[in-house]
């Protein structure tokens, strides 16, 4: 009989899962224009309809992407300044030195493993990624939505940059959620076939104890953070 | 002594009456006389022959023996156009008009020249006829119909053919960069009228599919390196804008089945249409000076920085463009570095498993 503790509220799940549709539809739509001279991204823009129909549904999926994580950001802000939750995105001296512990475990220099609190360098690393990813692509994307307001302020060189950039680090962010995201959350040996617990929002105390000792402990030393018994619909068994 | 006759010949005696009678009825349909080009030309070799037209005009009736002579179709009799004459003298035609003539002999032609004439069926002049557009040209207005010669010898007789009914534009023509090399130089690479717009099935240029395939006719040229090398222009000129948002959007559009509800900017709209200007010197600020004028077309309120967006048909580069180079660059190793750095921490990370068990 395995027991659960709720992770994340039903705001962050919510944020998760809409991040992530919008992400899907954001780099279909977008790939395909960037790699348009190829036969199957031609073929797709035409089988939705058209390069007209393309960018817009790219647009509004961009704005809605840029209104879920600015509003993420404002809100997480505002909470951190208000003491209403602790900064635990924030990297600290702990996740570089992490970084250290790790690799020297996996060239077998030790047999030492870090022990994790909130968050693990990794999901540090692919949160910041997000936040300044998505940055970058809503300004640049705002650029080439809005080239003559744009240039009212700027010079007309920035807009062909803009265009280069949003494609680049379109791509990037897309080649980071299929390596790291997918190896992290669905591939490695921990997490196969899928990690559900930003789904369900409930995480096994075996997971919780061996990925997130820290807040293991300060969740049982001050009784925060509610056990449970198996949730419905959960698929994963013990971790 | 009446030698009897076999049944057989006699049947064919009577079948060969029936024969040579037919050919002899045929025979007398033929028009007696001599109808060769000499005894037309005995009248129409004459300069003063002519006739008066319904509206009043004279239209000579003269026929100079040695244009026809020097004519592609020297070897033809008179009667093969005009087969209506069957007898000499033949009965007076009238015609209301000078249009009414060419329009008379326009469908001769076919007889011989048969694809040309399918093609009409895409024409623009052709459905002007076919509307009764009295302006509509037939065969004879562009090629002439006694002194007829190959149409592009020399090239620049195609263009001068279709100045007598669109002086204006071939008044642009002869200034644009393309027209002066044909004029001045004799240059025969450059694109005459026919080049663009074909001769027989000549499209609308006003229409949705002709905006859409701009871009592939510049580059029949523009984009063939062997005749780019000789008068050093770039072929880049259709890649760079295939790879700008005008130029993917252009190609797409093309792709779709359905005509886009506004057009995107294709050569025409910057470089001109038959005014098109050496892009050196006086002519690139001539197209600077005009290019936020052409932007405003489809961005209006754009400001004096907006043409700057589009960086010319170069190649991005520390002297072209610094900025787009260097986010290019930047990404060329950001991506690979970021991405490479992930993927070997994945592959640590499964060795150890491995290694592990």
């Amino acid at each position: 009989m395995t027991d659960y503790i709720t992770r994340f509220s039903l705001r962050q799940r919510v944020e998760h899962a809409s991040v992530g549709l919008l992400f899907i539809v954001l780099a279909t739509t977008g790939l395909i224009q960037e790699f348009f001279p190829m036969r199957w991204a031609g073929w797709m823009i035409l089988e939705m309809g058209g390069i007209d129909r393309v960018r817009w549904i790219h647009r509004v999926a961009g704005i809605g992407l840029a209104f879920v994580v600015f509003s993420h950001v404002i809100v997480s802000v505002l909470q951190v300044v208000r003491g209403q939750s602790k900064p635990t995105m924030v990297p600290t001296r702990k996740d570089f030195d992490d970084v250290v512990i790790v690799t020297r475990y996996y060239l077998q220099l030790s047999d030492e493993q870090p022990r994790f609190d909130r968050y693990d360098f990794r999901q540090k690393l692919e949160y910041w990624g997000l936040i300044f990813g998505s940055l970058i692509m809503t300004v640049t994307g705002f650029m080439l939505y809005f080239p003559v307001l744009t240039t009212r302020f700027l010079p007309g060189e920035v807009i062909p940059a803009a265009l280069i950039a949003h494609g680049r680090e379109g791509l990037l962010a897309f080649l980071v959620i299929i390596t790291w995201h997918f190896f992290n959350s669905h591939l490695s040996p921990e997490a196969f076939p899928i990690d559900t617990s930003i789904f369900t929002g409930k995480i096994s105390r075996e997971r919780m104890e061996k990925e997130h000792p820290l807040e293991y402990e300060r969740v049982l030393a001050s009784g925060e953070g509610k056990l449970e018994g198996p949730g419905p619909g959960e698929s994963r068994g013990p971790g | 002594m009446g030698q009897r006759l076999p049944a057989w010949l006699g049947f064919f005696l009577v079948a060969a009456c029936v024969v040579v009678g037919r050919t002899i009825t045929l025979g007398a349909a033929l028009p007696a006389g001599d109808l060769s080009n000499d005894v037309c030309l005995a009248c129409h070799g004459d300069a003063s022959a002519s006739t008066r037209l319904g509206n009043g005009r004279t239209l000579s009736l003269y026929v100079d023996h040695k244009a026809l002579a020097g004519s592609v179709h020297a070897g033809l009799a008179c009667t093969d156009c005009h087969s209506d004459i069957t007898t000499v003298p033949h009965p007076a035609k009238t015609f209301p008009d000078e249009h009414s003539v060419s329009l008379a002999y326009h469908q001769v032609c076919k007889q011989c020249h048969f694809d040309e004439y399918s093609r009409l069926l895409d024409d623009v002049h052709h459905a002007a006829l076919a509307k009764a557009n009295r302006h509509a040209p037939t065969c004879i207005d562009c090629h002439g119909s006694h002194a007829i010669a190959l149409p592009a010898q020399p090239r620049s007789r195609i263009s001068e053919a279709c100045a007598r009914c669109h002086a204006a534009v071939a008044g642009e023509y002869v200034k644009s960069v393309h027209g002066k090399a044909l004029i001045e130089q004799g240059n025969n690479d450059v694109p005459v009228c026919t080049d663009c717009h074909h001769a027989h099935n000549t499209a609308n240029p006003f229409s949705a599919s002709w905006h859409l395939q701009i871009p592939q006719m510049c580059a029949g040229c523009h984009a063939n390196k062997q005749l780019m090398a000789k008068y050093a222009i770039s072929t880049a000129v259709l890649t760079t804008y295939l790879n700008d948002f005008h130029g993917m959007t252009a190609s797409l559009h093309r792709m779709e089945k359905a005509h886009p509800r506004e057009f995107t900017a294709t050569c025409t709209d910057c470089h001109g249409v038959h005014d098109i200007r050496q892009v050196e010197g006086a002519g690139l600020v001539a197209i600077k000076q005009h290019l936020l004028i052409t932007c405003r077309r489809c961005h209006t309120n754009a400001s004096p920085n907006f043409p700057s967006a589009w960086v010319g048909h170069y190649e991005p580069s520390l002297r072209h463009s610094p900025l787009v180079y260097a986010v290019k660059l930047f990404y060329d190793i950001f991506i690979p570095l970021i991405v490479g750095g992930l993927a070997l921490q994945i592959l640590l990370n499964l060795w150890r498993t491995v290694v592990n068990r």
